[in-house]
């Protein structure tokens, strides 16, 4: 018999604000993070913008309250500012901490340092403050680190499925609590930007110079972003000893798998409706118990032309409203499974629906339009939230409100 | 001078070569057949490879994927495209 | 929820790719660097899949096509990867060929499959399975995170047969970082000394090792696999003893029961010491093997012992290669505990048994 799981706090900084309120604020005022570099250094600062977090990495340690030049990287430190407002936000006391389990998901992970060090690293005659990022690249590394900032032993993991890895984060927390492994766990990712990612994704012909257009004809195609979100997620006994409250309860997900392309997904969006499907059976509702999803909508061509038509094909009339909150943030990747898990808590908090910013024209194939204005107030009971990613990975999850 | 038909000899040799295409023979690819699709089992990863491949050896820079498609659609249009607008 | 291991593929630097000869004719290195011993990829891969492939890529399809034919399984209900460091071979192409062209001109391929989830992406795609797809990775548990995620699947009834496994490279980027952490060793030796020298440090391994993970089991079953315990950072020897012998009551069982005890021993005289000591207190009759002269270090290692675990049980046979302590010759082997550590910080104990007259259908 499986528990049910529910979320008591969440924690996020993404380019539109370096915590829950500051983010929530700029999603009700249309305030988006698009814009030139500030630090990242890279060829392309005058051509190809992003969503940068508006913190140096000197400020983000002051701010995670760690040192200067202790070799965490610029993942790791994000990861450690909404982690730690996450656990606040759920009200964890240190010992509810140092009995929970940590998931997180990264694919960027340490790079942005590798890349900038990389050949002073290589060099076993170089010697400088570089050292520090000695061994700091791979995904587990952040992992670690806010490990041993909350002195997490338990069910520690690090989830690296391209851009549904956060949601997979939170569906693995799901199952750790659901049948009794744990009784609380912190689940999401932090990804910060770098040069590899960034000429990565260029390389594959995916990034529109200007700001991105989700759902609409003439998108073409996304910007990047970063930033990091954590959930909390515990058993209903686990909160409830401590007299403290939930917001959401986790009552459905789905990861499966496309099989389609290596980076593309099938137009016809197979994956994307067999993911909400499966999400929907396991909640036990019906289409017409959702609100709201908060749609991938990455803004490439194929991306928005698959999930669209998965959308339509299985609400068809009673499509909901839905939005792409990427515009805001930007593709977060590896984070942006948790960071949009955190917009849709916000979203039953508020009693409010975030627009899909830039969206003018309908797309040919698609019926239904996404959402444009900041609806508020809006009564939600349940709301669907996808992820997919290269590999054919297709993942969402439902939250249903407390 | 290059004439258009030796720009296509040579191009053969370089997609086969950067697509790594073991053990097939540039004259066995027939410059008026669609270069993707279901018959030759390339697909838009190759493609972006031969934006690169257009880039390096040829000096063009092709940003746009709805132009890249038309470019590439066979290696004479490839060539055609190539010969207008090469600056090496 | 039982979990049956039905089938295995493992390329590693001995020849263990087709299942026969085990561990026989052990390949000796003496650069400190272990690399694998490959079957001809186009016995697995179709040729025109085959042109883009990297070569970890390759052993990748190759190890998780050998398992699944061992198994008897076509598509499997889920696919679950894991690795240390991922695909380096092509992220240090792609890295450098920004660094040195000016970000201009980069080959999109070395950045597609550099990502963490190219294998498993790959899989589902040459096998049509559309089910549960994730991948693990980082320098400590990706594997065993895997595995548990397996076995939680199992016990949920969202698949019948999983397919696992694990990937690493031995890299010259990772070897050169590692060397100056004092991971490895600084005197250059040969594989087959690595338990004599007594030093401190260890030598860089690779491989690739997938599993299918079944509900049911059948004939052809390897072993059963039990349980899987991490234990991240001990704060010192006391906890990781206790650690193991709260696993093993879990399981009802005490030091005793324990017939062949694999030690994720690297070579390391400092790393090694709580390894060493487990042996000694824990396990004083259980005969012992050792396993990381053949294959070296690497973050996923665990897999290295899993096979080996799972093929003395299916074999009931314990290659000289690997023996340290040697059992009872008319001894059956039932049980067989793994006990690895990555680099003395991430533990892990496994725990496999076989039945003493083998499997049969259900």
């Amino acid at each position: 018999m499986s528990r049910r799981v529910f979320i008591t706090g969440y924690g996020v900084i993404t380019a539109i604000g370096n915590n829950a309120e500051e983010n929530c604020t700029s999603l009700i005022h249309r305030r988006c993070g698009f814009g030139k570099l500030d630090f990242l250094e890279t060829v392309h600062r005058d051509r190809l913008f992003a969503c940068e977090v508006k913190l140096s990495d000197d400020a983000l340690c002051r701010l995670a309250g760690v040192s200067i030049g202790a070799g965490y990287t610029r993942t790791t430190l994000l990861g450690l500012v909404a982690a730690k407002e996450a656990i606040a936000a759920a009200g964890l006391s240190d010992a509810d901490v140092q009995h929970a389990g940590l998931i997180s998901a990264t694919t960027a992970g340490g790079i942005r340092e590798l890349e900038r060090h990389f050949y002073d690293l290589q060099d076993p005659g170089k010697k400088g403050a570089f050292v520090a990022y000695l061994d700091t690249a791979d995904p587990g590394e952040h992992t670690e680190r806010l490990a041993e900032y909350f002195h997490i032993k338990k069910c520690l993991g690090t989830v690296s499925n391209a851009c549904s890895s956060a949601a997979n984060a939170i569906i693995l927390g799901e199952r750790l609590v659901a049948h009794g492994e744990i009784d609380c766990v912190i689940c999401g990712g932090a990804e910060a930007l770098s040069k590899v990612t960034i000429n990565g994704f260029n390389a594959l012909m995916i990034l529109d110079r200007e700001h991105c257009k989700p759902f609409d004809e003439n998108r073409n195609g996304l910007n990047l972003g970063e930033g990091a979100a954590y959930i909390v997620l515990e058993s209903e006994g686990s909160f409830q000893r401590s007299g403290r409250r939930a917001i959401a309860e986790l009552a459905g997900y789905a990861n499966v798998n496309e099989a389609f392309h290596q980076t593309a997904s099938s137009p016809q969006g197979t994956g994307a409706l067999e993911a909400m499907k499966r999400t929907l059976a396991k909640a036990g509702m019906d289409t017409a118990d959702i609100d709201y999803i908060n749609a991938h909508g990455t803004a490439t061509e194929n991306n928005d032309l698959s999930e669209g038509l998965a959308i339509q094909r299985l609400f068809g009339d009673r499509t909901p409203p839905f939005s792409s909150t990427k515009p805001y943030t930007g593709h977060t990747t590896s984070a942006a499974g948790s960071v949009e898990a955190a917009f849709c808590l916000m979203a039953f908090q508020q009693g409010c629906l975030f627009p899909n910013i830039n969206f003018q024209q309908p797309m040919k194939e698609l019926d239904i339009q996404p959402l444009t204005e900041v609806t508020h107030p809006v009564r939600l009971r349940n709301i669907l939230s996808n992820s997919f990613g290269f590999g054919g990975s297709a993942a969402s999850l439902l939250f249903a409100k407390c | 001078m290059q004439t258009l038909e030796e720009l296509i000899t040579l191009l053969k040799a370089q997609i086969i070569e950067r697509l790594n295409i073991d053990g097939m023979d540039p004259e066995e690819l027939d410059e008026d057949m669609p270069l993707f699709g279901d018959i030759t089992g390339l697909d838009s990863i190759d493609a972006l490879e031969l934006v690169v491949l257009i880039h390096k050896r040829y000096g063009i820079k092709i940003t746009d994927s709805k132009k890249a498609r038309k470019i590439l659609y066979n290696v004479r249009t490839m060539a055609e495209y190539i010969s207008e607008h090469r600056t090496a | 929820m039982a979990c049956y291991i039905n089938g295995a593929g493992m390329i590693s630097p001995q020849r263990t790719y087709d299942n026969e000869a085990f561990l026989t004719d052990i390949a000796s290195y003496d650069r400190n660097v272990l690399t694998c011993l490959l079957p001809n990829f186009k016995d697995y891969i179709h040729p025109f899949q085959l042109r883009r492939l990297s070569r970890m890529l390759c052993m990748g399809l190759a190890a998780a096509t050998i398992c699944l034919r061992e198994a008897g399984i076509e598509t499997p209900d889920a696919v679950i990867a894991a690795t240390g460091y991922g695909f380096q071979e092509d992220m240090a192409k792609f890295l450098t060929e920004m660094l040195e062209q000016d970000e201009q001109q980069l080959t999109p391929s070395y950045f597609m499959q550099s990502t963490y989830n190219a294998l498993a992406g790959l899989i589902a795609l040459s096998v049509k399975c559309l089910g549960y797809n994730t991948t693990y990775a980082g320098k400590g548990f990706a594997f065993e995170t895997a595995l548990q995620d397996a076995m939680m699947l199992l016990r949920e009834q969202e698949a019948q047969h999983i397919l696992a496994g694990s990937f690493d490279e031995a890299s010259p980027v990772q070897f050169r970082e590692y060397a100056r952490l004092g991971y490895f060793k600084k005197e250059t030796i040969s594989n087959l000394q690595l338990f004599d020298c007594q030093t401190p440090g260890t030598i860089q391994g690779e491989g690739v090792a997938f599993f299918t993970l079944s509900a049911v089991s059948a004939p052809h079953t390897w072993c059963r696999l039990k349980g899987i315990r991490t234990i991240h950072k001990p704060v010192d020897y006391r906890e990781l003893s206790e650690a193991l012998t709260t696993f093993l009551a879990r399981h009802g069982l005490t030091p005793g029961a324990i017939d062949v005890v694999v030690n994720g021993a690297s070579g390391d005289v400092i790393r090694d010491r709580w390894n060493t000591a487990l042996l000694q207190d824990a396990f004083p009759n259980a005969a012992e093997v050792r396993f990381k002269h053949l294959c070296g270090e690497y973050a996923t290692a665990t897999s290295f012992a899993l096979w080996l675990g799972a093929m003395i049980l299916m074999r009931q046979a314990i290659p000289d290669a690997v023996q340290a302590r040697p059992v009872h010759p008319c001894r059956k082997v039932k049980t067989v505990l793994i006990c690895n550590h990555f680099l003395g910080k991430h533990y892990a104990f496994l725990l496999l048994d076989r039945e003493a007259n083998g499997f049969s259908c259900p």
